[in-house]
């Protein structure tokens, strides 16, 4: 008894360093700007507490709402886009399919070791007005006037932006993959395919299962990605034309650090969280739901 | 165990304060020197600072026993760090100010010192251009000397080119309408502008036009409220315009998609026949260009407009200069940053900078200084036109962000002058500071 009671105590004491750390870094801050959310400020200078007005202006600003609605795009394109094509691209690789499978897990892992602020400036290089691909089919079509509509258009702004995404990050989900199906036995596979088991069976009932927590993992990291998205967004476009690309992160950083609206600012980032949390809650019971079925 | 407990603690409180507690060199220190500590929204490797860079040679050799420690930011990275400076209470002795909104969350946080209070004379004033001590704080404080006039209006035209399409710089906004067919069927856009950051169309065109069709006078009682509002004619006719010309394929196309940088290019290279852009952009001109381009561009305002109650004007507003830390006030410290400032926009400074292309607040005799081909044209420029208000220098930053995108939208086909005009009156009604 009085072993286990200092064995408690030891634990704790190791806990302690880091619980202290998770306290001033993760929950004080966001404690903080829960109780900033409530106020209105003006350079540095709090004029007063506003209850739920920055919430309700927040919630029912189109700006904000396009923000929001661009960020589910990119949260789409990640848990719909990126986990698929990277368990696609890892089965193809790990089941040879394709000669030189290490010279394309290479190429296709290289993206994501570039800094997205280079990714952006390469692709603004090339589809600029001034850019290679613009000049090369002015060049072509013989209309001096080309440019690539789709940047200005309020609807698919966000489509150029999106495919980079897709382009650059899925390589991180693909070499996941890879390293968890190689830890799945050879023998399984073997077993299966003497069974006359047809590759989607496989699939399906082998390789899917074997990779749940993974997918579930990937999910978590690809929505809470996703909801932070800034730094590509911010090099490729800075939310332009008009908002037509911004993302909530972006709307917050404007917001806070651009008109000095510390309060409101604070309301945003609670929103996000808020948002981050919902979704990754939704994500465990779809997982625990998947899990059940399995078992 | 309590003991190790608490020996743990100890530790990680130790090793939190030799992390947090790197504190701040030494201000004054034994050698008998002035240390001054100074934060600047200048790029010293940019080729259009080499003044700056010059200034503070001359003046380290001048005045041996004062020196200045300086960081260096630029663009919104510059405010961020100075908005935590300020949140921290850790100011900078020596900083960058502007007389507008762009730093009141240090002036109206009374961070910086009231130089019009503490130094400035009326001997001092007259030294300098009358533009040069426009308002600047609410209640009539200075914060600094501007040390030179940011003119935000320029039409550059590539000579050669008109030449060769038989067109001259046109009188009238209907002449130049007209020259775009002219200029397209050649093979030439007409106009280059980067209005990728929107806040380029504001600046360096509806200002110019808000100016000419309402004049001074009409925009201080707008942006007030006081008898006129921006539903008014001169604002919603100015939207007007700015549609007009893109609607009639005045811009080069991907108007909105294009930087600064770029639409220079473009310009640059001949593709386009005019660039509308500040007048600062003389001093890469001057560096970059070849002498033969440089001697085919001239410097031009907007056209004439119908109903224009400001004739041949541009627009200009006061550049930020250096202000001083409110809480040095009365130290031999602040004397010595303000000798600093005194340097570097005074006789001495001004010599400097106008030989690296600069045209000082500081009445100095042009005549005298040796200037590069541009810095002649821009100089002449300035003497040959009166300068109106830049809008954006005026009205809050935020209600000029949603005019800004809404302008965006408009040029993309998203947008009615009168309705923009009305939520804009809206929006400055409700939270513009000039109102409130």
């Amino acid at each position: 008894m009085v072993q286990d009671k200092s064995k408690h105590r030891a634990y704790l004491s190791l806990l302690l360093p880091a619980f202290l750390v998770y306290v001033l870094i993760i929950l004080y801050p966001i404690l903080m700007s829960l109780g900033l959310s409530f106020t209105k400020w003006r350079h540095f200078k709090m004029v007063g507490f506003v209850g739920l007005e920055n919430y309700v202006a927040i919630l029912t600003d189109p700006s904000f709402q396009k923000s929001m609605w661009n960020n589910v795009q990119i949260m789409l394109v990640s848990v719909l886009g990126q986990i698929p094509l990277g368990i696609m691209l890892a089965y193809l690789i790990f089941r040879q399919w394709v000669k030189h499978t290490k010279f394309f897990e290479m190429m296709i892992f290289l993206p994501i070791t570039i800094s997205s602020v280079v990714v952006a400036l390469l692709w603004n290089r090339v589809f600029s007005p001034v850019g290679i691909y613009t000049s090369l089919i002015r060049t072509i079509t013989d209309n001096p006037d080309y440019v690539v509509k789709i940047f200005e258009n309020r609807t698919f702004a966000m489509v150029p932006i999106l495919v980079v995404l897709l382009w650059q990050h899925t390589s991180l989900y693909m070499v996941i993959f890879l390293a968890n199906l190689q830890r799945i036995p050879e023998s399984v596979f073997e077993a299966a395919t003497l069974d006359g088991a047809k590759e989607f069976t496989i699939i399906r009932s082998i390789v899917l299962p074997q990779l749940a927590n993974v997918i579930f993992t990937c999910s978590v990291l690809a929505i809470s990605g996703s909801l932070k998205s800034f730094d590509l967004v911010f090099a490729m476009t800075s939310g332009g034309p008009v908002d037509y690309t911004s993302v909530m992160a972006l709307y917050l950083y404007k917001q806070t650090f651009t008109f000095n609206n510390y309060g409101y600012g604070s309301a945003v980032s609670i929103i996000i969280v808020l948002l981050s949390v919902g979704l990754i809650t939704f994500v465990r019971y779809v997982y625990a739901k998947a899990q059940r079925k399995y078992e | 165990m309590r003991k190790s407990i608490a020996l743990l603690l100890i530790v990680s409180l130790l090793s939190v304060s030799v992390v947090f507690a790197a504190g701040t060199k030494e201000s004054s220190s034994s050698d008998g020197k002035i240390h001054l500590r100074s934060y600047m929204q200048i790029e010293p490797t940019n080729s259009q600072y080499a003044g700056h860079n010059a200034i503070m040679a001359g003046f380290a050799e001048k005045y041996p026993d004062i020196i200045i420690d300086t960081e260096y930011a630029s663009g919104e990275a510059f405010h961020q760090k100075f908005q935590a400076m300020a949140a921290s209470k850790q100011m900078p002795d020596i900083f960058t100010v502007y007389g507008g909104a762009r730093t009141a969350y240090i002036t109206e946080a009374g961070l910086a010192l009231d130089i019009g209070k503490e130094y400035l004379t009326d001997d001092i004033k007259n030294q300098y251009s009358s533009a040069t001590w426009g308002t600047q704080g609410t209640n009539g404080e200075y914060w600094m000397i501007p040390p030179s006039l940011a003119v935000c209006h320029v039409v550059y035209s590539n000579d050669q080119l008109l030449e060769k399409l038989g067109l001259s710089f046109p009188a009238t906004y209907e002449e130049w309408l007209a020259q775009v067919s002219v200029i397209r069927s050649a093979g030439y856009y007409p106009v280059s502008m980067g209005n990728k950051d929107p806040w380029v169309v504001n600046s360096w065109l509806l200002s110019l036009l808000v100016d000419r069709l309402g004049g001074p006078d009409w925009f201080m009682k707008a942006a007030r409220g006081e008898g006129a509002s921006f539903t008014d004619t001169p604002f919603v006719r100015s939207l007007q315009i700015i549609k007009e010309m893109t609607e009639k394929g005045m811009f080069s196309p991907g108007v909105n998609q294009m930087s600064n940088t770029e639409a220079d290019q473009e310009f640059y290279q001949g593709k386009s026949v005019y660039l509308i852009d500040a007048g600062w952009r003389t001093s890469a001109m001057d560096k970059d260009l070849p002498s033969d381009l440089k001697e085919s561009i001239s410097m031009h305002v907007f056209p004439a407009l119908q109903g224009e109650v400001t004739t041949n004007t541009s627009t200009a507003t006061v550049s930020e200069g250096f202000g001083i830390s409110a809480s040095i006030k009365g130290t031999a410290k602040a004397d010595a940053a303000w000798k600093f400032i005194q340097y570097y926009n005074g006789q001495e400074g001004a010599s400097i900078r106008a030989q690296y292309g600069e045209v000082p607040t500081y009445k100095l005799d042009l005549s005298q200084v040796k200037m590069s081909t541009m810095q002649a044209k821009f100089a002449s420029f300035q003497s040959e036109h009166e300068m109106g208000y830049v809008f954006d220098a005026v009205m809050g930053g935020e209600g000029v962000s949603m005019l800004n995108e809404d302008i965006q939208a408009m040029m993309l086909g998203n947008g009615d002058p009168s309705e923009i005009a009305a939520d804009y009156e809206t929006f400055v009604s409700k939270n513009d500071f000039n109102r409130l």
